[in-house]
């Protein structure tokens, strides 16, 4: 492989991770109107969960327990779907802001957990020599066999996902979305359908947290901070919130904002100003977030105006 | 339109990176990464490293560069975000072709790269700032195969001067009271091993948590280990609490202190009648000429002290990756590693920070002739785990004033680390 196609790989691996996570977080916002501000805290927990049951023992405490990949990953989904169920009991009677701050609160929790529960998480130090899959590859085999891997689950969970939104179950939680009271009026369970957006979403960013894990094979409370849930949410405002296809093109456009910024600012700055970059990087990527935005004001790819399949957004004249 | 508009922005995106492989192919000048987060939390304290880092290549460029070449920094920055210092990292070696990286402060970032960049790419990191003692186990266990080095030293430096402080007063079986963290917990396990291998035991440890209003338990506890003295690894105000209660339930006055503890405000809390016996331990203020060397470089470059974290360090991290791409016998990975550590002789010639002192290491290395470089942290030298071990000081109380009682400078250091295993 050339150095170029090595990177791509690379690119398109870490951002198919982002693009399952947004494809999450567009369940619970783009189609359920729930705002998840704590995303990077399931991630946390999908990421924790597959590391402490891969990695060997380290720090005395942690690890050991060298379960198989496969199941580690099985298990750092349910794990992640169990949290959120949990949560989204507790939290099932807040909407918009007040969801928003208490979601918030408790992905800063999951951080402090992370920081201080140091038989389970290796504290500050982090948990290293998780398994990674491929090993037997090679560097470039495992680059290319774990880049399939992440585009083989995006497309499985853009797959699941989609066939759930156009099932009538999808149309309902639209139709909370948009109107809870005429929804309930209709006969239908609010909370019940909820819920199960809540944890349906949280599920592949508890596989996201796992992917990142594995493909790293190092995890610490630094890679869970609130900046990740500022880019996921970025990701799927900009892609488009509501439709599944703007969710993962967003994951890939926001993400090479990040990264391709960065080089930008390295070949067109002189070195002498290259300790501004930094600077420089910054005010690009909040310029290009804000032009996208003005000028495609419902994401890249907007939601469908339909929901039926058979009629196109171009035939409802004038509204995009 | 939406489509054309889309095709155009994902087109776009590689071209970018194929610019950098057009450039990368060039003869001159070589490239060498940095990775060094400019924005975010740790941007305060990123920025005048990167400046240090960028001066240390000024030097080196006006030295007259490297097997004919000016070096260019490529300085990314990773925004305090692990998943970014990643991505950075992997764009200079992939796409810039990089043969080593330098730079990297989080020890969260430094990790994440080691563990999933250079490593694998057979790159050499040498990192000026992440202090994490895990780095030390994962080159133990084998996981960096030789890949990693640091300019900063470790916390072992700290638990050798216990070690030394305590078996030279005799004590065979000290108790000790340490602060429950990563740090305190790594300093205790190094502190088991080193005071075995110089003929004492310690007679039990016992954890106590950060701003407590008493430590009555923690301090029964470690009276019941019946110890001949007590090892106190405590912050200033917890050991000054920690310290009075000792002495007040009946402790030994054998005590040996932690740098921490260095100071005459805990001289006053404690009582200094009680102290006369105590010790403690401390970093040996570096000195000497290429220290001076590289603070006056830095200020007549900067206008100000070098003063602040990492900016010492960056500058040998530089010079010393610098030093060794001459030294390698070709601009790969592998052999950098391995000339890391030629370029680090003891019996060669000395080379000293500053653009001066570099041109005569570099001119020599060109010559063939063996160089040690001596940096703006003072001599130092990478361990088998690529760590670096500096000076320590052993210091005491006369009088209820603190006095230096013995320094274990850098050689008796790196045969005392030998002694240990380490």
């Amino acid at each position: 492989m050339t150095g170029i196609a090595s990177y791509l790989v690379f690119f398109v691996t870490l951002a198919s991770i982002f693009a399952v996570v947004t494809l999450g977080l567009n369940l619970q916002w783009g189609f359920s109107g729930q705002f998840n501000a704590g995303v990077v805290g399931f991630m946390a927990v999908g990421a924790y969960v597959y590391a402490f049951l891969t990695a060997p023992l380290q720090h005395g405490q942690v690890g050991g327990l060298h379960w198989p990949i496969a199941p580690a990953m099985i298990a750092s989904v349910l794990a992640t779907a169990l949290v959120a169920l949990v949560i989204g009991r507790l939290t099932i009677r807040l909407r918009t802001d007040y969801l928003a701050l208490a979601t918030f609160g408790i992905a800063a929790a999951i951080h402090q957990l992370a920081l201080n529960l140091e038989d389970i998480t290796g504290g500050g130090r982090g948990i290293t020599s998780i398994a990674k899959p491929f090993q037997g590859l090679g560097p470039e085999g495992f680059a290319l066999a774990f880049g399939a891997l992440a585009l083989g689950l995006l497309a499985a969970c853009h797959l699941l996902l989609q066939r759930l939104v156009r099932s009538p179950w999808g149309r309902s939680l639209r139709a909370i979305r948009e109107d809870e009271i005429a929804a309930a009026a209709l006969g239908k369970d609010v909370d019940r359908l909820r819920l199960t957006a809540f944890v349906l979403g949280a599920a592949p960013m508890g596989l996201a947290g796992a992917l990142y894990a594995a493909f790293i094979g190092y995890v610490s409370p630094y890679d869970f901070t609130a900046i990740v849930t500022f880019q996921i949410w970025a990701m799927l405002i900009v892609g488009g919130s509501g439709n599944n296809r703007g969710a993962v093109l967003g994951a890939f456009v926001v993400w090479a904002l990040w990264s391709m910024s960065g080089i930008a600012v390295v070949h067109l700055l002189p070195t002498r100003l290259q300790v501004q970059g930094g600077a420089v990087q910054a005010i690009l990527i909040g310029a290009l977030l804000i032009i996208m935005l003005v000028f495609r004001s419902r994401g890249m790819i907007g939601e469908s105006l339909h929901s039926s399949p058979v009629l196109q957004d171009e035939t409802a004249a004038g509204r995009s | 339109m939406t489509k054309r508009l889309l095709i155009a922005l994902v087109g776009a995106l590689p071209l970018l990176a194929f610019g950098g492989e057009a450039r990368a192919q060039a003869a001159c000048p070589h490239k060498l990464g940095a990775v060094i987060p400019l924005t975010g939390p740790q941007g305060p304290i990123g920025k005048p490293i990167a400046d240090t880092a960028q001066l240390a290549i000024e030097h080196v460029n006006a030295a007259g560069g490297v097997k004919g070449c000016p070096i260019e920094l490529v300085l990314r920055d990773d925004t305090g975000q692990p998943t970014l210092g990643v991505d950075a990292a992997r764009y200079l070696v992939d796409v810039q072709k990089t043969p080593a990286i330098v730079g990297v402060v989080g020890s969260g970032i430094a990790l994440a790269i080691v563990s999933s960049v250079t490593t694998a790419a057979k790159v050499p990191m040498v990192s000026c700032c992440a202090v994490t003692p895990t780095l030390t186990k994962m080159a133990e266990d084998g996981k960096t195969e030789g890949y990693f080095f640091r300019t900063i030293p470790t916390s072992r430096v700290f638990a050798v001067a216990h070690a030394v402080a305590t078996t030279d007063r005799g004590y065979k079986n000290p108790a000790v009271i340490y602060v429950n963290n990563d740090f305190g917990s790594t300093l205790l396990r190094d502190l088991e091993k080193a005071i075995a291998a110089l003929g004492g035991k310690i007679a039990g440890a016992v954890p106590y948590n950060e701003n407590q209003p008493s430590y009555r338990t923690e301090v029964n506890q470690a009276l019941a280990l019946k110890g001949d003295a007590l090892i106190l690894i405590a912050f200033s105000q917890d050991g000054a609490t920690i310290g009075r209660e000792w002495i007040s339930l009946g402790g030994t006055q054998n005590l040996v202190l932690h740098n921490t503890l260095r100071s005459q405000d805990f001289i006053n809390a404690v009582g200094a009648r009680f102290l006369g016996k105590a010790a403690g331990i401390d970093n040996a203020q570096v000195a000497g000429p290429s220290v001076d060397a590289f603070n006056a470089a830095f200020k007549a470059k900067f206008n100000r002290d070098p003063v602040g974290p990492g900016l010492h360090t960056v500058y040998d991290s530089a010079a010393v990756t610098a030093l060794a791409m001459q030294q390698a016998r070709a601009l790969d990975g592998t052999a950098i590693r391995d000339a890391l550590r030629l370029v680090q002789d003891a019996a060669g010639e000395v080379v000293m920070p500053g653009a001066e002192g570099l041109k005569k290491g570099l001119d020599a290395i060109k010559a063939g002739r063996k160089v040690r470089y001596v940096g703006a942290t003072g001599p130092f030298g990478f361990d088998k785990n690529g760590d670096v071990s500096g000076p320590a000081l052993v210091w005491k109380i006369d009088d209820g004033k603190l006095a230096t009682d013995k320094v274990i400078d850098l050689e008796q250091m790196a045969a005392l680390f030998r002694r240990i295993g380490y």
